[in-house]
C-alpha cells in the first residue's frame, strides 16, 4: 500500500481522540424503568466533569474508530501498490532524414521503429508509459513525459524524420533524464551508436534499425549569376553510395515551368556539375528523380543578387594609391562611385577627423589628424605587433616580415587599436564617429615607405575592409542556406509591420529591427521575408547533408540492456483504485451503522396526558 | 452513547401457588345490579328458577300452574304467578397488562404472578366464567382452572393493551384491570373506555415501591424497558420530587377516575405479602371474603 497525500495520515490522531471521548464520557449506572416519562426529559445530565474508568470497547467505539480511520486513509490517498506503478518507457527517436529512407523492402527504419515501439509497449503490462523523445540540436518533446499509448499513438504516427545529420548526445541526456530511475530508456536509430559517431551509450537500449539502401543525392548546391553573360549557373555536387554509376533524371523548375530536363549518370561516390540556367530567373527548383531518400533529391535556390560595394580611392597619388587600386582588381563585388556618394572611402588619414557622409566607411592611411596625436616623432616597427585577431579587418593577416613606417604617436582614447606595438597604436577603429551608419578605420602607416603593401597581408587588408563593409549593405548575407544555419539578413530601414519569414509549412515573426537572424527552418524550401505583406527578400533553405545521403553503412542490431527498474508511479485519480472505494463503503457502512446505533429511539405512544407527565 | 438493551424477561413469573391458595380464601366482589350469564349461582337480569321474589303478573295460559300465587287469587279472584329472579354464572374478564414494564424486576415479575394468580382464584371462587385478556387482537382465552394463569403471564410485548385499540370485553361482563398504568394516558378516557358495557369494574395497579416512592440515587442512566428512549439523568431531590409528583397525579387520576364509574381501585406494591394484598383487594372492593 502507498500514500500519495502522507500528511492525510494526520487525521489518525481523530481515533485517539475518539477513545478520549468514550473514555472520559459520563457513565451512569444503567437502571431499568417503567415508565420514563415520568422522569421527565429536560431534566438532562448536568454539566461536569466525567471520571475515568475502564474503557468500554462498545460497538459505537469500533464504529466510531473504523470509520475514522477508513477517513484517514482515504484523505492519505491510500493506494494498492500495485495497480499504481507502471512501466515507463522512454523512446528516443533519431530525427535525421536516413531514418526515412525506404529500402529494397518498401519500409524505412522510421517505420520499424515505429513497429518496434509498439511491440515494446505489449510487451510490458497493460498501462505501461511512453515518453517520445525526438533528437536534434533542440531535443523535443513528442509525447509525455509518461503518457499513456493512446496520447503517444498519434504523436508516434505523425513523426517524420527529416533532420540534417546530428548529435544524439543532447536528446540521449534528456532521455535520460526523464527516465531518471522509473523508467527505461530506448534509442531507434538507423545505425549502432559507434558508427553513428556517438559516445558509448550506457542504461539503455540502443535499437538499430537501419537497411543499406543505394541512394543518389545532392550534397552541395550553389546558384551563381552573370548578368554580363546573361545567364546563370547552378553548381551541384552528387553524392552516390551506390558501387555503381546510377542513371538520375536531372529537372530545373522555375515556378510550375519546367526550364532543364535531361538524363545525366552520377558515378560513385562524389561528383560535381554545372548546369547553365538562363539568366534572371526567380529561384529555381533542382530535383533528381526519387530514390530511397527523397529529402536529398532537390534543392531550391534563390537568385542571388550580389551586394556591391562602392569605392572611393580619395588617396593622394603615389605608392599607396595605386596600391589599393591594385589590390582593389582582385576583389569581386566592388565597383568605383563618384566621390563622396560610396560606401567605403579610402582617405587620408589626417582627414579623419572630419564629419563623414551619412553611411560612409572611412579608411584612412598616413599620419592622423593633430588633434588624434600625441606628443612625439613618428616611428617605423618591425614588431612584434600585436594584433586583436578576432577583428574582422584581421582575419588571415599575419604582418610578418612587414615593417610598419611611420607611425605617429597616438592621443589615448581616440581610437580602438586593433594592430599595437608596444603602447604604440598603429591600426584602430576611430572612436570619435559620429554620424550614423559611418566608421572611421585608421591605418598609421606611411604607405609611401612601408613594406606592408608589397606583403601578402595588403590585398588581404583589403579584402577585409571590402567585405566589412560589404556585411552592413542590405540584405542577406547569403542566399541559399542549409537547414539549421543561422541566416542574418540586413534591413535598409526600419520594418513597417511585422516581421515574419515564411517557408513551406513554418512561418515565424521575427523580431523587429534592422539585422534579423534566425535559424533556417527545416524542411526548408524557398524562404520568403516579409514585413507586414510586403515581399523583403527570398533565399533558399536545402537540406543538403552528405552524411545522411550516405545510406550503405546502415545496419540492423540492438545494444545495450535495460537495468531493473522500479516503474513509474501512477498518479491516478482516486476512483481509478479499488482501495478507495473499500475504504469508502467501510467508512460510510460504518458511520451509518453508528447512526442507527445512537439514533433516539422515537416515541410510538401519543402525547401524555397534561394531568400525568409534564 | 450505546444504548444498553433493558433487560426484560419472557419466563412466566414464578408463583408460589401454596401461598397464593393460603390467601385466596375470597372470591369476587359482585355488582349489586343484576347480572348476565350462563345459569349459575348469581342472580341474573331476568325471571329465572331461582328462589329470590321478583314480581307478579297476569297468569296466562301455559304458565307452571306451580308458580300461581294461590294466596291472591283467594283475597282477589285474580289468577297471579309469581315471578322469580333467574340465577347466572357471571362473565369475568380478568385484563392483564403483559408488557415488558410488568416484569421490570424481579420482584415486580414475581408480584404480578402472585396477584394474577390470587385474582384467578377469585374469580374460581366466583363460579363465573372467567376468560383471560392479554392483547386486542386476540380473543379471550377461558380460565378454567387458577393454575392456567400462568399461560398468560409471558410479558414480551412492548406496549400495554389498554394502550391500543378496544379489548375483546364481553357485554355486561364483570371486568378486572391489572396493570402498573405507567404509561402516557388520560385516566378518565382510559377508565371510561375500559368500563364501557360492562357490569362491573375493578382497577388494579401494581407498582415497585421505588417506582411510587423513588429514592435519591445520583446519576443514573435510565433505559425504558419498553423501548421508549434513555436518559442519563441524576436522580437528586428535585427529581424525587418532581417524579413523585407526577407519580402522585396519576395514581390520583386513576382512582378519581374509577371512582366515576363505581369501580373500586386498589395499588397494590409489588413485594406486599400475597395475604396482604388480598386484605388491600378486599379493602378496596374489589375481592370478598368467599
Amino acid at each position: 500500500m502507498i500514500f500519495t497525500t502522507p500528511l492525510g495520515l494526520l487525521a489518525l490522531f481523530a481515533i485517539p481522540g475518539i477513545v478520549a471521548i468514550h473514555l472520559f464520557r459520563r457513565r451512569f449506572p444503567v437502571r431499568s424503568v417503567a415508565g420514563l416519562f415520568l422522569w421527565g426529559a429536560v431534566r438532562q445530565t448536568p454539566e461536569g466533569g466525567g471520571r475515568i474508568t475502564k474503557l468500554p470497547i462498545t460497538r459505537s467505539l469500533i464504529l466510531e474508530c473504523l470509520a475514522a480511520l477508513a477517513l484517514a486513509l482515504i484523505l492519505a490517498g491510500a493506494r494498492i501498490a500495485p495497480a499504481g506503478v507502471s512501466q515507463h518507457l522512454v523512446v528516443l527517436l533519431d530525427d535525421s532524414a536516413s531514418m526515412a529512407a525506404v529500402g529494397a523492402g518498401g519500409e524505412s527504419a522510421r517505420d520499424r521503429a515505429v513497429q518496434r515501439v509498439l511491440s515494446e509497449l505489449d510487451r510490458l503490462r497493460a498501462g505501461a508509459r511512453l515518453t517520445l523523445i525526438r533528437s536534434g540540436d533542440r531535443p523535443a518533446i513528442l509525447a509525455g513525459p509518461a503518457s499513456y499509448l493512446v496520447e503517444a499513438k498519434p504523436a508516434l504516427d505523425a513523426w517524420r524524420p527529416d533532420a540534417p545529420h546530428h548529435s544524439m548526445a543532447l536528446g540521449l541526456r534528456l532521455a535520460l533524464e526523464l527516465a531518471g530511475r522509473t523508467g527505461t530508456v530506448m534509442v531507434m536509430s538507423d545505425m549502432p551508436s559507434a558508427a553513428r559517431g556517438e559516445p558509448h551509450f550506457e542504461g539503455g537500449v540502443w535499437v538499430a534499425l537501419g537497411d543499406p539502401v543505394e541512394n543518389v543525392g545532392i550534397t552541395a548546391a550553389q546558384r551563381t549569376s552573370a548578368p554580363e553573360d546573361n545567364r546563370g549557373l547552378v553548381s551541384l555536387t552528387l553524392a552516390n553510395n551506390a558501387p555503381a554509376a546510377a542513371t538520375r533524371r536531372l529537372s530545373v523548375h522555375a515556378g510550375e515551368k519546367e526550364v532543364i530536363a535531361r538524363e545525366l549518370t552520377v558515378p560513385p561516390g562524389a561528383s560535381s556539375m554545372t548546369v547553365p540556367i538562363p539568366a534572371g530567373l526567380p529561384a529555381v527548383r533542382v530535383a533528381l528523380s526519387d530514390d530511397g531518400l527523397r529529402r536529398d533529391n532537390d534543392v531550391m535556390l534563390a537568385d542571388p543578387r550580389a551586394r556591391i560595394v562602392a569605392i572611393d580611392n580619395q588617396l593622394p597619388d603615389g605608392r599607396g594609391r595605386d596600391a589599393v587600386v591594385r589590390a582593389l582588381e582582385s576583389v569581386s563585388g566592388v565597383t568605383r562611385s563618384a566621390p563622396g556618394t560610396g560606401h567605403l572611402a579610402f582617405v587620408d588619414a589626417a582627414t579623419l577627423d572630419q564629419a563623414p557622409a551619412p553611411e560612409l566607411w572611412r579608411a584612412g592611411f598616413g599620419r592622423p589628424p593633430a588633434s588624434w596625436q600625441a606628443p612625439g616623432e613618428p616611428k617605423d616597427f618591425i614588431g612584434p605587433f600585436i594584433l586583436e585577431k578576432r577583428h574582422a579587418l584581421l582575419i588571415g593577416m599575419t604582418l610578418g616580415g612587414v615593417v610598419w613606417a611611420g607611425a605617429t604617436p597616438m592621443a589615448a582614447g581616440v581610437a580602438r587599436p586593433v594592430v599595437s606595438t608596444g603602447d604604440q597604436l598603429l591600426a584602430g577603429v576611430a572612436t570619435s564617429a559620429t554620424v550614423s551608419g559611418s566608421t572611421s578605420i585608421l591605418v598609421n602607416i606611411d604607405l609611401d615607405r612601408t613594406n606592408l603593401i608589397r606583403s601578402p597581408d595588403w590585398p588581404i587588408l583589403i579584402s577585409n575592409l571590402i567585405e566589412m563593409r560589404r556585411q552592413q549593405l542590405p540584405g542577406p548575407e547569403r542566399w541559399n542556406y542549409r537547414s539549421g544555419e543561422w541566416v542574418r539578413v540586413r534591413l535598409d530601414r526600419d520594418p513597417k509591420a511585422q516581421l515574419r519569414f515564411r517557408c513551406g509549412p513554418v512561418e515565424r515573426a521575427l523580431p523587429a529591427g534592422r539585422l534579423i537572424e534566425f535559424v533556417a527552418p527545416s524542411p526548408g524550401g524557398l524562404l520568403q521575408i516579409l514585413d507586414g505583406d510586403e515581399l523583403l527578400f527570398e533565399i533558399g533553405v536545402n537540406f543538403l547533408d552528405e552524411t545522411e545521403t550516405a545510406l550503405r553503412d546502415r545496419s540492423m542490431g540492438d545494444s545495450g540492456e535495460a537495468g531493473d527498474v522500479a516503474g513509474v508511479r501512477a498518479e491516478t485519480s482516486a476512483t481509478s483504485d479499488p482501495l478507495f472505494w473499500i475504504l469508502l463503503a467501510l467508512a460510510a457502512a460504518a458511520m451509518i451503522a453508528n447512526w442507527l446505533l445512537l439514533v433516539p429511539v422515537r416515541a410510538t405512544r401519543g402525547p401524555a396526558a397534561p394531568g400525568v407527565a409534564s | 452513547m450505546a444504548r444498553q438493551a433493558a433487560s426484560s424477561s419472557p419466563v412466566p413469573p414464578l408463583i408460589d401457588w401454596p401461598a397464593v391458595h393460603a390467601a385466596a380464601s375470597v372470591r369476587l366482589a359482585m355488582p349489586r345490579t343484576p347480572l348476565r350469564g350462563r345459569a349459575g349461582e348469581r342472580l341474573g337480569a331476568g325471571t329465572g328458577a331461582s328462589l329470590e321474589f321478583q314480581d307478579y303478573r297476569t297468569y296466562a295460559p301455559g304458565d307452571d300452574l306451580r308458580h300461581v300465587d294461590w294466596a291472591a287469587y283467594a283475597r282477589s279472584e285474580l289468577l297471579t304467578v309469581r315471578l322469580y329472579r333467574e340465577e347466572v354464572a357471571p362473565r369475568v374478564d380478568l385484563a392483564l397488562d403483559v408488557s415488558r414494564s410488568m416484569v421490570v424486576s424481579e420482584v415486580k415479575q414475581r408480584a404480578f404472578g402472585e396477584l394474577s394468580a390470587l385474582l384467578a382464584c377469585a374469580c374460581a371462587a366466583t363460579v363465573s366464567d372467567s376468560r383471560v385478556i392479554t392483547s386486542p387482537a386476540a380473543a379471550p382465552e377461558p380460565l378454567t382452572a387458577p393454575e392456567h394463569i400462568e399461560r398468560f403471564l409471558t410479558c414480551d410485548v412492548n406496549q400495554c393493551a389498554f394502550e391500543g385499540g378496544a379489548l375483546p370485553f364481553r357485554r355486561r361482563s364483570v371486568r378486572i384491570i391489572v396493570s402498573d398504568f405507567l404509561f402516557p394516558h388520560d385516566a378518565d378516557t382510559l377508565i371510561s373506555r375500559l368500563a364501557r358495557e360492562s357490569a362491573w369494574l375493578a382497577v388494579v395497579q401494581l407498582t415497585l415501591n421505588e417506582e411510587a416512592e423513588p429514592v435519591v440515587e445520583g446519576g443514573r442512566r435510565l433505559i425504558d424497558v419498553e423501548g421508549n428512549g434513555e436518559v442519563d439523568l441524576v436522580i437528586d431531590e428535585a427529581a424525587v420530587r418532581d417524579y413523585r409528583a407526577r407519580f402522585m397525579r396519576l395514581r390520583t387520576g386513576l382512582s378519581r377516575a374509577a371512582r366515576r364509574v363505581g369501580a373500586p381501585f386498589a395499588h397494590v406494591v409489588a413485594g406486599t405479602p400475597i395475604r396482604e394484598v388480598a386484605g388491600a383487594l378486599a379493602a378496596a372492593g374489589v375481592v370478598e371474603a368467599a
